[in-house]
């Protein structure tokens, strides 16, 4: 089980939130070329280690948020609102 | 919405034990209120509720603060559109009667706490959950909004869900029961 801590609720079992994926930068959609435009959508560097991820609290608050996780230990080390 | 006829979506009414021990309630006829705010309007300062918390109005409506920026207006039957024409809509403010589209039980007793944990991830100790508490979980695999109503001195939970999922939360929650003295009705088992 990984405990994430919602800003709003506390502390919840992953299972009442939905892991929204990494953190990624949108680009300007007036300005970007398609490989940037593509690789915004489609493309995640998925390490093994510390990533910043979005997580939304499906059965609590229904509020986004950020935290980071490290994904080889899933050790989560700082929450805050998105 | 609220003159039109109310029609359960559980369609099995009180299940007790003798004892008093435990009392299942289906209560989705209540008037169920939906209030979105932005913080510094008017219905926002009126409400005066915090996300988790809940307090009881002189009029008898229950408010309680169930998602920020959010709260959840509960009153008796047939009062929908008093409620919400008592809540002040200057600003950004939605406000929807949801009456028709939830379902709602209340679990009282005893015994209750020990039925709920059963089939809630939530931590229902008193530190956690005092009286007036107001929370979002599973409840048998459904997400349900709660709230910890005390009645009488004694235990007492609101159990809202959508309204597709009522009877079976209903029949869900009976099963539950069946270990501390409710009999199950034929027909109401989820297994």
């Amino acid at each position: 089980m990984i405990v994430v801590p919602c800003p709003n609720c506390g502390p919840r079992n992953s299972s009442d939130l939905r892991n929204a994926g990494e953190v990624v930068a949108r680009p300007d959609p007036a300005t970007t070329s398609l490989t940037e435009w593509r690789s915004y959508l489609y493309l995640r560097e998925n390490p093994a280690g510390w990533v910043t991820e979005t997580w939304y609290c499906r059965s609590g608050c229904r509020r986004y948020f950020t935290i980071e996780r490290n994904t080889s230990t899933n050790e989560i080390r700082e929450s805050e609102s998105s | 919405m609220s003159e039109l006829e109310f029609m359960s979506p559980v369609g099995s009414g009180h299940l007790s034990t003798s004892d008093g021990g435990i009392s299942l309630e289906d209560i989705s006829d209540c008037t169920k209120v939906l209030v979105r705010a932005g913080r510094g309007t008017a219905a926002g300062v009126h409400l005066k509720v915090t996300y988790g918390r809940s307090r009881r109005r002189r009029d008898g409506t229950l408010i309680c603060g169930s998602r920020p920026d959010e709260w959840t207006l509960l009153a008796g039957p047939g009062q929908g559109a008093a409620v919400v024409g008592s809540v002040s809509d200057e600003g950004f403010v939605s406000i929807v009667d949801i009456s028709h589209g939830r379902a709602m039980l209340r679990i009282s007793g005893s015994d209750s706490v020990d039925v709920l944990a059963k089939v809630c991830n939530v931590d229902l100790a008193d530190d956690m959950t005092p009286d007036g508490a107001v929370f979002s979980g599973s409840v048998a695999k459904v997400t349900c909004d709660l709230v910890r109503d005390d009645r009488d001195a004694g235990r007492s939970y609101l159990i809202s869900c959508e309204r597709s999922f009522g009877g079976y939360l209903f029949a869900a929650m009976a099963d539950a029961c069946a270990e501390f003295g409710i009999n199950v009705p034929a027909g109401l088992s989820v297994h």
